[in-house]
């Protein structure tokens, strides 16, 4: 056998000092993770493709196969006034510490980020794509749109109208005269009373490729 | 080591290493898994089961998710990894000469024992592989590199198996001391 | 940044042929490594031969720090890629089981292919001897599911569980790597009395 230059400590020198530089110089951080994956994030979002109708998401909450989570990321003023049933209320900074749960939640799972409009959903959105991979969409227009499709009762509101989905500026623009929280009517309308609203479905089911990295 | 002139002249181990260790980067880095074998085999075996008795095997969970109903357990990439791996070594050995029928053993048993012996460790290797979900490819290798701590203490765990017994088995592949 | 979404890209022909050329480099590497020869590798336990403990951590080294570097420079996105979720108590009691079919056995799954890949005979009652093991187990994994789930910890990697993190892990693995190198190598340099 040709007798090869004994590299061998020279090759443990390069692996401790590539190990050693690896140490130095760090994992990313959630900002840097954020640059490095911005053009394709931005690139989806610019496509519309993960802006869902709010009838899409009337349909997953009463869709019984659908692991559905949602965060709602308004503060918490807005969140007590009216809110969707069954929505998490989950602060932009709280989500890294979801980290662990994302990974652990099930393929027909799916999580909706809601506010008021699209500006701060959309936010969460890039940070959970950053922290996770989870199968998160953003509802279109936000919960002012969700509300005038679903509607506020004569009794609840303080104004009439439709609130002006034109100028978003994050806040909510149905009044309430009673902060309700998620119990007004628009919090879970009635499937049978609501109008058939048609949508271009954006949810896909994750179907988890087998994953077994492995001998799995 | 003794120097015969009849040593098969293979790789230095660390050339092998630095290799599979690149390998083994470039697979996480072009398909998001690093390398497996056994689950190819298990595969391999569950489609077999499945034109013998595809009732039990549409029965039995574990086996049903992967060839229960429609479902074709050899339509998965673990399988290509294992007809690759099959065709690599045979290519390999085949420029090297070392294609050959014959049986590998320790000086002191037969090759019938040798054979004996192979089947039974290879039954509990096929048994443990699936008990720890992956072998040493898989598992220890693959799960190794991105620091698993399932799969380093799997790894330490054969390493005590396999060396404690090894002085009871010494027989199988060492010569008369 | 990688990795990519293979069938997107290739379609699902074209990813299986990736897999092909990848498990080809793999039976070619481990072939030229002697693997495939019981001899070789059952003498890891004896210490006649070192070249499993030499080839498994310097690849895993290897792998583990050109994986890690790749994802610090954002080539490659951790989140994506497959980490091994962790049980605890199957993966310990297969390890040991694993290792006494080495003992007996003298391959374990991915080189005993290699050996059959070159007509060994040994390699191939291996296999047949694997199969019946692995259909074994799917008949009676239903006794001890709650054993096969126990010590369910998910993903837990080596820097959650030292509180440190991946770079200082990777240092202490490059560390722990060539401690085996040598120390393997002065252990058999002790019982049969031999330089390399």
């Amino acid at each position: 056998m040709k007798r090869l230059p004994d590299l061998r400590v020279p090759g443990a020198l390069t692996l401790l000092l590539a190990a050693g530089g690896l140490a130095w110089h760090g994992q990313p951080s959630l900002e840097q993770k954020w640059e490095f994956m911005a053009p394709k994030l931005e690139s989806r979002l610019q496509e519309r493709e993960v802006y869902i109708d709010p009838a899409e998401l009337l349909d997953l909450i009463n869709d019984d196969y659908i692991h559905l989570v949602i965060y709602d990321v308004r503060s918490e003023p807005y969140w007590n006034e009216f809110r969707l049933v069954d929505s998490e209320h989950m602060l932009l900074n709280r989500l890294p510490a979801e980290r662990e749960r994302l990974r652990g939640l099930p393929d027909n799972a799916v999580i909706v980020l809601v506010s008021n409009d699209e500006k701060l959903a959309t936010e969460g959105w890039k940070r959970l794509m950053v922290i996770g991979k989870p199968n998160a969409y953003i509802l279109e227009g936000g919960l002012n749109h969700w509300l005038n499709i679903y509607g506020v009762s004569d009794e609840e509101l303080d104004t009439h109208g439709r609130a002006s989905l034109g100028k978003p500026d994050g806040t909510l623009r149905h009044r309430f005269k009673l902060a309700l929280g998620d119990r007004h009517a628009a919090s879970r309308p009635d499937e049978h009373l609501t109008p058939d609203r048609e949508y271009t479905s954006r949810v896909r089911l994750l179907k988890k490729i087998e994953k077994a990295g492995g001998c799995g | 080591m003794s120097d015969d002139k009849d040593k098969p002249q293979y790789w230095n181990p660390y050339v092998g290493g630095v290799l599979l260790g690149i390998l083994l980067f470039l697979s996480f880095f072009i398909t998001s898994h690093g390398l497996g074998a056994s689950g190819g085999v298990n595969r391999i075996a569950v489609s077999v089961q499945d034109l013998i008795v595809p009732e039990h095997v549409d029965k039995t969970p574990y086996i049903a998710k992967m060839a229960g109903g429609d479902r074709d357990p050899l339509n998965h990439w673990l399988v290509w990894e294992v007809a690759g791996i099959m065709l690599g070594g045979f290519v390999s050995g085949m420029l090297r000469g070392r294609v050959k029928l014959q049986t590998y053993r320790g000086p002191q048993i037969s090759p019938r024992t040798r054979w004996a012996f192979a089947l039974a460790g290879g039954f509990l290797m096929g048994y443990g592989a699936r008990m720890a979900r992956g072998c040493t490819s898989g598992q220890a290798l693959s799960g190794g590199a991105v620091m698993s701590v399932g799969s380093w203490a799997f790894m330490f765990a054969v390493f005590a198996g396999g060396y404690g017994l090894a002085w009871f088995m010494r027989h199988l592949w060492q010569p008369e001391a | 940044m990688a990795p990519y979404d293979l069938v997107a890209s290739l379609g699902v022909t074209g990813s299986y042929l990736v897999y092909l050329a990848i498990g080809f480099a793999f039976g070619f590497i481990l072939e030229s490594s002697g693997f495939g020869d019981s001899r070789r590798l059952a003498g890891q336990f004896y210490f006649t031969e070192l070249a499993v403990v030499k080839v498994m951590f310097t690849a895993i080294v290897v792998a583990m720090i050109l994986v890690f570097w790749s994802t610090a420079l954002g080539l490659l996105d951790y989140n994506e890629i497959w980490v091994q979720p962790t049980y605890l108590w199957p993966g310990i009691v297969g390890g040991v089981i694993m290792g006494i079919g080495f003992i007996l056995g003298g391959y374990c799954p991915g080189t005993s292919l290699v050996s059959v890949a070159t007509l060994k005979i040994d390699g191939m009652f291996f296999l047949l001897g694997h199969i019946a093991g692995v259909v074994f187990f799917g008949e009676t994994v239903g006794y001890i599911t709650r054993f096969w789930h126990s010590g369910h910890m998910g993903f837990f990697t080596l820097p959650e569980l030292l509180h440190v993190e991946t770079g200082v892990v990777t240092v202490l693995v490059v560390c722990l790597a060539l401690a085996m190198f040598l120390g393997f190598g002065w252990l058999r340099s002790a019982i049969y009395g031999k330089a390399e």
